[in-house]
């Protein structure tokens, strides 16, 4: 059983800064936000490092969701690549014919909307090294500067989150000027198909860090918000692998 | 939030709603999930037993429903199907002893996540009173059968169930997806995070490893199926053209739409599909597994074999969906793999045979109801089971497929197995859920009724299938060969009136003995896991403060003196 610690340790580094007492919560004085064991809980008897060992069920839970998804898309990716493969017999002309109509993509606005999914991804993981920093503070009972930079960060996040997702409309926009609905042809029912399903499970992301955002300003609960914008993170920067990807399956297949 | 709290259970302040019908309480859910599947069960066989009136007396009149007409036949068989597979197979192994039990067997006081679990059932719930509501629209159920194949599925001017009816079966079997994949993560995330201490991977209940693996596989296939689905209903609906081919002639009328590949329908469903069998049969192989261990008072035979063939099971099951297609067409290269990987399937369920009756030989039995049970469950494994590589034979499969043969293959493995494992678990865990035993002689009568019924049903329809009967239709009496198997088709149906008479025994014990039955103590069947250290009934707190410590495997019967005081097993926990 090791000591008990007054941190909590999420991400499992070995212990490089010396510890200030080994007490209990509440040894060191110190804001509400910060400290010991039992962040505004106080009614809780469990010791720091046995909740932050069970709070890392929800990243559990959260490569569970990364996996369903990704099979997800995976099966559309399969279904999509049978699809423009299929040859129809044509009694007409008694051969058989290719069908498939490929998609002329509009390029530049999906290579900003990319730009600035990135970047969503990188403002995420600054407002992730922020909180680890602060955490690291509070361990040694030292409030930490004035601010929540993460909060900065994350609203980052979010705006740019909302971006692509402004950008995206622009791209149905621009297709749907050429006269390229849902139902049109084979292409354009999958190219749909694929960026929407991307974008509702990226506002699922975006729901996710909007509550952060409003956590940020009830600083209640600060081991349980780290694990919740780390799980966060990794739903985030899957769903830009998972753009990239797509972005990258329509382009090889263009033709 | 409730889930973050140690011990949320709080009876003395929680209401009525609550306590029973919004409870997070990992065993008021499995309960629910277990009545749920209960009146699920007796709706699908009531459809059955109609299907089966029609199919012997085809000019019958029902009382209230009248003569059963063709479109009528088919609702009942796609209702019938989806309702078995969906909501009683696929939910009470699995989400029914799965929610209650696992947690209990891992030595945790609640789930990973109890108000997903809460979101599920009642979503689960939704789902099923969105499929039964078929029979009071316009047109009445789909036509189109539990696999729904493309393209009288989204053709509304299909048939009299294809319009509303079949919407109503896209919008039941989403939400239940959604309710399979919540439920299942939580699943997930109680085996990998909620162990006790001393709870290794290695002694973990073959139940357990059961339920987690099938979680896995819930994840996977119903993702898919989702996919699927929402394709579905987006040709159904905006227009799309996913699974609709050109040139299709619907009463008459062509249609003017086409491109879409039916066969791309095909393989989704069946990528679902296929690990949807393994979904239901692998928590019944758990069960067994872990009853026959308990009944014939020794270690369960190759503990690490069976869990490598549970894995090798589930995926190998991924990969076989193929057999499902033989007669569309397929490239022979094609069928030749999936032929061969079909059968490669027989060799990790051959392991889990060989080491049920290497478990049971020489063990001293107590043939108890459970046991009982269980061992028909070996049975019906192994007479389902090997017709499976005969299926998976192209050549013979094409012959086969459109027969009665395919269907008594199917009910004998995953309806018939799947039930019997269903019913040793309700008799073995019954007083840790109500507290009270089931009584043991209406027990053994409604197992032998059972069990004979189950192969008086359907070893004859592997014969009409032998002999060419098709299946699907609701009445072929016009033609001549197979006019001449209409004994068989009676007899089938006689036997199965009276099967279905016997589950009234069942039914009777199950409220009799919730009610009135002998008060249980906290270790009837002298078992060795976690979940019989407690009292029985459950208390509502689980192990309250006092976790257990695991020091040993789920399995150590038939010591002799190293055991507690003249006892032959020691608990999981006993140091």
């Amino acid at each position: 059983m090791p000591v008990a610690r007054d941190h909590v340790e999420i991400e499992r580094k070995p212990p490089s800064k010396p510890k200030t007492g080994g007490g209990g919560p509440g040894k060191i004085p110190h804001p509400r936000d910060f400290g010991g064991g039992d962040d505004g809980e106080p009614d809780r008897d469990e010791n720091s490092s046995e909740r932050s060992e069970r709070l890392l069920i929800y990243r559990v839970l959260m490569v569970v969701c990364i996996v369903a998804v990704a099979v997800v898309f995976i099966v559309l990716t399969v279904a999509y690549l049978y699809r423009r493969s299929v040859l129809h017999f044509d009694e007409d002309k008694g051969e058989e014919l290719h069908l498939w109509r490929p998609l002329v993509l509009p390029y530049l606005l999906l290579w900003i909307n990319s730009l600035v999914l990135l970047a969503s991804s990188g403002t995420l993981e600054l407002a992730r090294r922020q909180m680890t920093k602060q955490s690291e503070f509070a361990s040694m009972g030292i409030v930490p500067p004035a601010g929540r930079r993460e909060l900065s960060w994350l609203t980052a996040t979010f705006g740019l989150g909302l971006g692509f997702l402004g950008g995206q409309a622009l791209v149905w926009n621009t297709l749907r000027h050429r006269g390229l609905f849902l139902h049109a042809n084979a292409s354009s029912s999958f190219f749909y198909a694929f960026t929407a399903l991307h974008a509702a499970h990226l506002v699922g992301g975006l729901v996710a860090l909007a509550w952060l955002i409003f956590r940020s300003w009830r600083p209640r609960r600060r081991d349980f918000r780290q694990v919740a914008l780390q799980a966060t993170g990794w739903y985030w920067h899957f769903m830009g692998i998972l753009w990239l990807a797509i972005f990258a399956l329509l382009h090889f297949t263009r033709k | 939030m409730s889930d973050l709290s140690p011990n949320p259970a709080q009876p003395s302040r929680a209401s009525f709603l609550r306590r029973y019908l919004f409870s997070t309480d990992h065993k008021v859910i499995g309960r629910q999930y277990f009545f749920l599947s209960l009146a699920a069960a007796l709706s699908g066989a009531w459809l059955s037993l109609l299907m089966r009136l029609h199919l012997a007396w085809p000019n019958l009149a029902v009382p209230f429903l009248g003569e059963i007409k063709p479109e009528n036949y088919l609702g009942y068989l796609t209702i019938h199907g989806t309702v078995m597979v969906f909501f009683v197979l696929s939910t009470v192994p699995q989400n029914g002893f799965g929610t209650y039990f696992l947690p209990l067997q891992l030595g945790a006081n609640e789930m990973a996540f109890p108000r997903l679990n809460l979101v599920a059932f009642w979503t689960t719930l939704t789902s099923f009173l969105v499929l039964m509501s078929v029979f009071f629209v316009p047109g009445g159920a789909s036509i189109a059968g539990w696999t729904q194949y493309a393209p009288l599925s989204v053709l509304a001017s299909a048939g009299p169930g294809q319009a509303l009816g079949t919407d109503l079966w896209l919008v039941s079997i989403g939400l239940f997806c959604l309710a399979s994949v919540m439920s299942a993560s939580s699943f997930i995330a109680t085996t990998v995070k909620k162990r006790v201490a001393g709870m290794t991977w290695m002694r973990m209940p073959l139940t357990c490893w059961a339920w987690f693996i099938t979680a896995i596989l819930i994840l996977l296939a119903f993702s898919i199926l989702l996919v699927a689905l929402v394709m579905l209903m987006s040709d159904r609906h905006a227009g799309t053209n996913f699974f609709v081919p050109g040139g299709l002639v619907v009463n008459g009328q062509p249609v003017q739409r086409g491109g879409g590949s039916p066969l791309l329908w095909q393989h989704l469903f069946w990528f679902f599909g296929h690990p949807e069998v393994y979904i239901a049969i692998l928590p019944a192989m758990g069960i067994t597994s872990h009853l026959l261990s308990n009944f014939a008072r020794k270690p369960v035979f190759g503990y690490k074999a069976m869990v490598g063939a549970t894995i090798a099971i589930g995926s190998i099951g991924f990969m076989v969906w193929g057999h499902h297609m033989f007669v569309s067409g397929m490239d022979p290269h094609v069928g030749f793999a999936f032929s061969a990987l079909t059968t490669a399937i027989a060799v990790p369920s051959s392991i889990k045979v060989f080491n049920w009756l290497g478990t049971i030989y020489g063990g001293r039995i107590r043939f108890t109801t459970p046991m009982l049970f269980s061992v028909g469950f070996v049975s019906l494994f192994i007479a389902g089971g090997l017709t499976g590589p005969l299926l998976a034979q192209p050549a013979l499969d094409e012959y086969l497929h459109d027969t009665y043969f395919v269907v008594g293959h199917f009910h004998l493995i995953m309806a018939m197995a799947g039930l019997f494992a269903v019913f040793a678990a309700t008799h073995f865990w019954f007083p840790k859920m109500f507290g009270r035993l089931m009584n043991e002689r209406l027990g053994r009568v409604h197992f032998w009724i059972t069990f004979l019924g189950a192969y008086a049903i359907f070893i004859p329809m592997h014969l009409l299938g032998i002999a060419g009967h098709p299946r699907r239709y609701s009445e072929l009496t016009g033609v001549q060969y197979v006019a001449v198997m209409a004994p068989w088709q009676r007899i089938i149906t006689y036997a199965a009136i009276v099967t279905l008479a016997g589950q009234i025994i069942f039914l009777a014990n199950l409220f009799w003995s919730m009610a009135k039955g002998p008060r249980a103590e906290a270790n009837p069947w002298e078992s060795t896991t976690l979940e019989w250290t407690l009292p029985s009934p459950t208390p509502e707190d689980g192990f309250g403060t006092s976790m257990p410590t695991v020091v040993r495997g789920a399995y150590e019967y038939g010591g002799k003196s190293d055991g507690e005081a003249g006892s032959d097993y020691r608990m999981q926990n006993s140091p």
